[in-house]
């Protein structure tokens, strides 16, 4: 059984699968249009050095979001994906 | 299918693509240097167009749209490129060829977009940029298939070579076939819905589906207004009865449209070899790491910041004094009397007052051309962002704040970087807190003045606390205004792409320079000049009568001490009738009429003429002050404006000029918007008075609040 959780709280390094993105209707749209549809792969490549925003590998390109927001996006963390 | 309209003389054709996807780079190559770069109407998005000559001779009108992700507007700049593609905006004629650009290194977010644009029934051409950075990835694309694939041509396009370009004018003379629609598969109860809505709507079938489509999606274009309305409540029984089964109709469509993409992707992307870390990502590593990122970051911001002092700052220096010897060398030609006056303290003080600000813009923009193309202003964001967030502001508001310390000009003309309105609004608003470069001879004068004892640690420590307190200002007001601006504290998202890196070219860097600067001279330069005859008209007006000149002259001799020399007496006798114009002035009299207002703060009616004086840029407050104690200009080493100062005594006997005055002037100048210049260029920013005249009343009222409370305070400590 895989562990569930907010993007923004997978650890640098560690993947996910996204299963569900609950925001408000802009932000969800905004970020499926991203690529952050259902079953895509997210990477966390970096934390901003004060701690916020993060970047994450989606679809082969860098996308910066808020904690704020990357929080809107559940996925299905990968073996090993470490939480922190 | 829909054939295009008959082969016209000039055809017109979009470039519609994601940000940083190389539409600009594309624009340049086709359109050369025939290009105008103005403004949307009503909003503050910027328009370009320019004309290329197809492969068949015929013209064509190339119209370059703010780079968006989707038809689906969350921005000004978005909503602007949807508007056009659709056709509903009435000053840009609905284009009759659309051109998909397609970053190849990011096929598959990118061909979200083209899948919008496949449907909006005009010829599509996909072109497909940045291939090399592909190939270096080992992702081999084949054009042919995804032409196929997708219906329309596709040709390859290299930004660093040009090839391809030829091609591109070819196919887009033969463009005249609008592509079929392409059909992602819905899920079933969602078809049915569909199919169900599109009974209510006008039009043929495939109209039908589509609007329906965009209508259960909740598309808010206006074009839809009409069958919005056809629609009526079906439309909200709809989306019901799809929610009741788990169904998100926007989520569902979107993911439709990215299952079709991926099975695109598959069928014309090769992987030569496995994905490894990309060059950008290994670049990132440095750039944005948690503490070598922060160090770069302050040098490439140092270097950008004494460039706009260090560099800019002898040019604008010559500037003036050019403009100054053409005042000089014009008016020698010319008799005494209000038609010099006008040339040479009006108009061309007044151009020369636009023309000192060109340095600064040119490398400002020189800059941020570098910054952008090369992939680091979105990394300055990522790195900043955390900052600028608590109070309200985006990452993107670094740079244009910045950039206000040397001038609030060029940094206002920044925010445009900013996509977000609201954040780019807070950032134009606190903007001049920054203490710029022209309230520094203020400071200097006021500081060598009255902190004489302080020592050289104890007056860098008073410009220091100058410049925090406006630092504090604008965080404070940022931080209230953000609030105010967001409609129920809805924030805007930060959802930022990080480009890859690349070289910058030397052509946009030379474009942005060429047109930022034109569009501040043609733009804003006019009403500076306006204002800037104003402001002489109020000096200047209404004259003193020749019998009070004689009085005051004859007077003045009078007071010279026997030992002066003719010269010295002669000067100052000159002084005095410049002084005692400028009181009788209008600007005198105004000063004299605010004196109520400004007394509470400790101002006297010679500082109320100052502040009018000032009010055309800040330095000019010392040198308004220089003439109003009849010593003349004043120079930088000069200290017989500063000995007047001290000397210059209240009817009551006790000094005008305390510390306490001095305490109370410098919070003034911190605080106050007294920038005509500013309040011009947001005028433009923001496409209107309401917001320049806001914010002058805001900080003016502010800047009184906080002078009142240091003076009070102030005379407390040295009473």
């Amino acid at each position: 059984m895989s562990e569930i959780n907010a993007l923004d709280q997978l650890s640098i390094g560690h993947s996910g699968t996204v299963k569900s993105i609950i925001a408000e209707p802009t932000l969800h749209r905004r970020l499926l249009e991203m690529g952050l549809t259902r079953g895509v792969l997210c990477t966390v490549l970096r934390r901003a050095p004060l701690g916020d925003p993060i970047t994450v590998r989606v679809r082969g390109y860098q996308l910066s979001l808020r904690a704020d927001q990357a929080r809107a996006i559940q996925v299905t963390c990968l073996a090993g994906g470490g939480v922190s | 299918m829909i054939l295009a309209a008959p082969a016209l003389d000039t055809v017109t054709i979009a470039l519609a693509g994601n940000p940083n996807c190389g539409k600009t780079t594309l624009f340049n190559a086709l359109t050369g240097l025939r290009q105008k770069v103005a403004n949307y109407p009503g909003v503050t998005v910027e328009r370009k167009t320019g004309r290329c000559r197809l492969a068949d001779g015929r013209t064509a009108e190339i119209i370059d749209l703010p780079g968006t992700y989707s038809l689906i507007a969350t921005s000004p700049d978005e909503q602007v490129a949807m508007e056009v593609l659709r056709g509903l905006r009435i000053d840009t004629a609905l284009p009759q060829v659309v051109v998909a650009v397609v970053d190849a290194s990011n096929l598959a977010r990118n061909l979200y977009l083209t899948s919008h644009l496949l449907g909006l029934g005009r010829p599509v051409v996909v072109v497909l940029t940045m291939d090399d950075i592909a190939q270096g990835r080992g992702e081999l694309i084949d054009p042919q298939m995804l032409s196929l694939r997708l219906g329309v041509p596709v040709v390859r396009y290299s930004g660093r070579t040009g090839e391809g370009l030829d091609g591109l004018r070819a196919v887009l003379a033969e463009a005249a076939i609008a592509p079929t629609p392409p059909l992602w598969s819905l899920a079933p109860a969602m078809a049915a819905e569909v199919d169900g809505l599109a009974a209510f709507v006008a039009g043929d079938a495939e109209r039908r589906r589509n609007i329906a489509l965009r209508l259960l999606t909740g598309d808010q274009a206006s074009d839809l207004d009409g069958a919005r309305q056809e629609a009526g409540e079906q439309l909200v029984l709809s989306r019901e009865r799809l929610r009741g089964q788990g169904i998100e109709p926007m989520e569902a469509e979107i993911e439709a449209r990215y299952v079709w993409i991926d099975s695109i992707v598959a069928a014309c992307l090769t992987r030569g070899r496995p994905p490894t870390t990309s060059l950008s990502e290994r670049v990132d590593a440095i750039l944005v790491h948690k503490f070598w990122g922060l160090v770069l970051f302050a040098v490439i911001m140092g270097a950008l910041f004494i460039s706009l002092f260090v560099v800019a700052d002898p040019i604008m220096g010559w500037i003036g004094d050019g403009f100054d010897w053409l005042g000089a060398a014009i008016g020698g030609t010319l008799a005494e009397g209000p038609l010099r006056s006008l040339i040479t303290d009006g108009l061309i003080k007044g151009v020369g007052g636009v023309m000192v600000f060109v340095p600064q813009i040119a490398l400002l923009f020189g800059f941020l051309a570098l910054l952008e193309d090369s992939g680091y202003l979105a990394r300055a964001a990522f790195l900043m962002d955390k900052l600028l967030a608590s109070v309200g502001l985006h990452g993107r508001s670094f740079i244009p704040l910045l950039s206000s310390f040397a001038c609030a000009i060029p940094g206002i003309m920044a925010t445009r970087t900013i996509a977000s309105p609201r954040e780019r609004l807070a950032t134009i608003l606190v903007a001049p807190f920054m203490s710029c470069a022209a309230r520094l001879p203020v400071y200097g004068l006021l500081i060598a003045t009255f902190f004489v004892n302080w020592g050289p640690l104890g007056k860098a420590g008073i410009l220091l606390s100058c410049y925090l307190l406006g630092i504090a200002a604008a965080a404070a007001v940022a931080f209230i205004a953000t609030r105010l601006l967001g409609r129920h504290g809805q924030v805007t998202p930060f959802i930022l792409e990080m480009p890859t890196y690349q070289v910058p070219q030397l052509g946009s860097f030379v474009r942005a320079v060429w047109f930022n600067t034109w569009a501040f001279l043609r733009r804003a330069g006019t009403i500076i000049v306006s204002i800037t005859v104003l402001l002489w008209a109020l000096a200047y007006y209404p004259q003193l009568p020749a019998e009070r000149v004689e009085e005051v002259r004859a007077a003045a001799l009078v007071a010279q001490p026997a030992a002066a020399t003719e010269d010295e007496r002669s000067l100052a006798v000159d002084q005095a009738e410049s002084s005692a114009r400028l009181a009788h002035s209008a600007a005198g009299v105004i000063g004299k009429t605010i004196e109520p207002v400004i007394a509470p703060l400790g101002f006297d009616w010679k500082m109320g003429v100052g502040l009018v004086g000032a009010f055309a840029a800040r330095e000019v407050f010392v040198s308004t002050l220089g003439v109003v104690y009849g010593v003349g200009e004043v120079g930088d080493d000069d200290t017989s404006l500063q000995q007047a100062m001290v000397a210059d005594r209240r009817s009551d006997g006790r000094p005008v000029w305390t510390t306490a005055v001095a305490i109370s002037l410098l919070v003034w100048f911190v605080l106050a918007m007294q920038c005509m210049s500013t309040v011009a260029i947001v005028r433009r920013e923001t496409g209107g008075w309401t917001w320049p005249i806001a914010q002058l009343v805001g900080m003016n009222v502010i800047a009184w609040i906080g002078s009142f409370a240091a003076y009070r305070i102030a005379l407390l400590v040295w009473p």
